[in-house]
């Protein structure tokens, strides 16, 4: 029997040493990274949903013919309501802007800031990702230096101060920062200017810039371009007031409960060669 | 040591020095936000020189490393570069490889065939790649890079002894 086996791998070397390599690698991945989303129920489901998502369109569109004309009818009182309370908002903002200014004042008087002072690590940029599959950063300082994983990573550009991501990996002496703009780095956020929160995050090297989601619908009547994101604090990761980017863009579906925002990054990935670990968070 | 031991630690320690260029000095270039993948090339080469062995084991090795230098999970990189290494072996000496069109078209399917192992094996295993995924984003202009470069890649690859097939083996 073991004459017939060794006389097997012997004859179908590669081929085994082949399984063998490909075992080992999936095993890595399974062990490494459990979301393995091949399941035959999921599947099944998501060829069923193809078919009812078709069958509920076609409902939904000789249902929405038929209600256009009720419809039409109640815009046009809404319009009449809506233009009446619009003018009601407009002297209620000039208040609120007076108000803002005089907390503003007063603020800077008591000698109030939002920048927490926090220990930084200085830090230097040796290596991007090696190739175009995935985002890393690695920098010259690590545990000898008291980096830790979950460190928030921040840089400064053009006079602001800018998040750049958080540590991934801690070597003796550098480190790997998963960027702001991978996919898989979500930072809980919210508009400087309106206080609404939301989740900011990477869609890929491809894509400049990062989305903010599940921002309450409301917030775009206090929004406009160029706004300023920060981040929200919660979660203990990335601490609180860290600029992360500014709006450019925004999305509300009418059967959608949330906002979607386009965020441009304060900081330029391509540009980064400097950057500070901070040591709260990790 | 065998030839086919030494063609695989050759080939390793060149691999090991494509991918930390890739990551300090091309990663500071400005190259259209992609950056050609030398180790594919190198891998590509020495696949259809030496043999699925050498290929298959040097791909599993470096991407073993590939994946200690990224924030892939364990076992992407070696998955993907094993299969090209031997899926490429298997042509060794079954290919006349001329200076400029055999390398180009080898490299072009070879960055395809990344692109689309990437892409399924993200997908299976839920893995949010921020690169190209399929055929779509930088592929196209690592596919460039790549295509451009590989003629003189396999020239320069051509002047080391170690990675020569054997006279039994044939060119």
């Amino acid at each position: 029997m073991a004459g017939l086996f060794e006389g097997f791998v012997k004859r179908y070397r590669k081929g085994v040493t082949l399984a063998v390599l490909v075992l080992v690698s999936l095993i890595c991945l399974l062990v490494s990274n459990r979301n393995v989303v091949i399941k035959p129920k999921e599947i099944g489901h998501s060829f069923v949903a193809f078919f009812q998502g078709g069958l509920t369109g076609a409902s939904q569109w000789v249902g929405g013919t038929f209600n256009s004309i009720r419809e039409l009818r109640e815009a046009k009182s809404e319009l009449a309501d809506a233009r009446r309370r619009l003018a009601e908002a407009d002297e209620v903002t000039r208040e609120v802007v007076a108000l803002r200014q005089q907390n503003q004042a007063l603020r800077e008087q008591l000698g109030l800031s939002q920048a927490v002072a926090m220990k930084r690590i200085a830090a230097e940029v040796i290596a991007k990702d090696h190739d175009n599959l995935s985002s890393t950063i690695t920098v010259n300082k690590g545990m000898h230096q008291g980096v830790k994983t979950g460190m928030a990573v921040i840089a400064f550009q053009d006079g602001l101060e800018g998040l750049v991501g958080k540590v991934v990996n801690v070597g003796i002496a550098s480190a790997q920062i998963l960027p702001l703009y991978d996919p898989g780095c979500y930072v809980s956020s919210r508009l400087d200017r309106s206080r609404h929160e939301g989740l900011v995050n990477g869609q890929g090297k491809d894509q400049p810039l990062l989305v903010m989601r599940y921002v309450k619908k409301l917030a775009k009547d206090n929004m406009a371009y160029g706004d300023l994101v920060v981040t929200a604090g919660l979660g203990g990761t990335y601490p609180k007031g860290i600029n992360v980017g500014r709006v450019r863009e925004w999305d509300a579906q009418s059967y959608e409960t949330s906002l979607e925002i386009l965020v441009e990054p304060i900081i330029d990935f391509d540009r980064l060669e400097y950057l500070f670990i901070l040591e709260s968070g990790g | 040591m065998g030839r086919d031991t030494r063609a695989t630690l050759f080939t390793l320690l060149l691999l090991g020095i494509c991918i930390l260029l890739q990551s300090t000095l091309l990663s500071r270039l400005p190259l259209g936000g992609a950056r050609p993948d030398l180790a594919l090339i190198v891998l590509v080469y020495v696949s259809v020189r030496r043999g699925s062995m050498v290929g298959q084991v040097s791909g599993f090795v470096s991407g073993l490393f590939e994946d200690f230098m990224s924030v892939a999970p364990l076992g992407f990189h070696p998955l993907m570069k094993t299969i090209i290494g031997y899926l490429y072996g298997i042509f060794s000496g079954n290919m006349f490889l001329d200076p400029v069109f055999m390398p180009m078209i080898l490299t072009i399917v070879a960055t395809l065939l990344k692109g689309l192992l990437s892409g399924i094996v993200s997908s299976i295993f839920g893995i949010e790649a921020s690169g190209f995924l399929y055929f779509r984003g930088r592929l196209w202009i690592e596919l460039a890079f790549n295509t451009v470069l590989s003629p003189f890649l396999f020239a320069l690859l051509g002047l080391f002894k170690v990675l020569k097939p054997s006279d039994k083996e044939g060119a």
